[in-house]
């Protein structure tokens, strides 16, 4: 019986977040904005249910006078990608 | 992005695509850290130097503290007008070794000149060199590495020369251990960056 795909992370943008932040110690949310070519707007919606979800950490802050928003990935998240990662490979071996 | 269904494939291409994107390649100004450090300790120790032969006044070692100061300015000003970046596990263990090595040259320094009377243009050099290769050799960046090894090797040539004659040997060493790298690191960023624009 497989498994079912983790609905959080079966998501373009989602999981585009999950896959910058699973190889990087922590990522800024204008470099994930750019990379994943997502507007402000969705980004900061789609990265507050993560956040909710408990796959990562949002710390606010800033450098100088400029605010900064860092987001890092949780055990927890990092877990999840990995059952997602293996439940991906068991669909694509059917 | 849109908010698309995948497929199991597109998933897996995507998670792989996002991975290579944050890979720590080589940037154009890479090696600008090592240039701002390198210059300023070699034009620093010249004019020590060239103070010391004309004046007789030993004094004018206080000026390797501007070391510090140009460099702890430059630090402050980079950190400050950064590009929105990642920050990797390299980068971590980078900073990391650097504030050790930089701190502890400072206090060295600082105990040299106030307190004790030690060697210590050998100690920096041989502190800095093993710290430059420490960063090549994490950065897998084979000259770093080799320059780094020459630069604490030859630090061992201040307990045998003049402490007049060390600090040309401590500027030469310098530029060996981190002008040269620094602007191997800048042209190699910058051409890598050429080779992906015209893919």
């Amino acid at each position: 019986m497989l498994s079912e795909l983790n609905p959080l992370l079966h998501s373009q943008l989602r999981l585009a977040v999950m896959s910058i932040l699973l190889s990087v110690e922590e990522a800024e949310f204008v470099y994930i904005k750019e990379k994943t070519s997502a507007t402000a707007g969705n980004l900061s919606v789609q990265l507050d249910k993560l956040n909710e979800a408990g796959y990562i950490e949002i710390e606010k802050g800033f450098a100088g006078k400029k605010p900064r928003t860092a987001c890092r990935m949780t055990e927890k998240g990092r877990q999840a990608m990995e059952e997602y990662v293996r439940t991906l490979r068991e669909y694509i071996h059917l | 992005m849109e908010e698309k269904n995948l497929t199991e494939r597109e998933s897996l291409e995507l998670i792989a695509q996002m991975i290579r994107n944050t890979q720590n390649k080589l940037q154009e100004r890479s090696g600008v850290p090592l240039l701002v450090w390198g210059y300023t300790t070699v034009i620093v120790a010249l004019v020590v130097w060239f103070m010391i032969s004309w004046t007789g006044d030993y004094s004018w070692n206080y000026l390797w503290f501007m070391i510090t100061v140009v460099g702890g300015s430059y630090l402050l000003y980079s950190y400050r007008h950064r590009k929105p970046s990642v920050k990797t596990y390299i980068d971590r263990v980078l900073s990391q070794v650097w504030l050790v090595f930089g701190v502890t040259g400072f206090l060295v320094s600082v105990l040299s000149i106030f307190f004790w009377n030690m060697t210590v243009l050998f100690l920096i050099l041989l502190l800095m060199g093993m710290a430059t290769t420490l960063s090549g050799l994490i950065i897998q960046f084979k000259p770093l590495a080799f320059c780094g090894t020459l630069g604490a090797l030859c630090s061992f040539g201040c307990l045998i020369l003049s402490p007049l004659n060390s600090i040309l040997v401590f500027a030469l060493v310098f530029v060996v251990m981190m002008i040269i790298p620094g602007h191997i690191l800048n042209y190699q960023g910058r051409r890598l960056n050429q080779e992906e624009h015209v893919c």
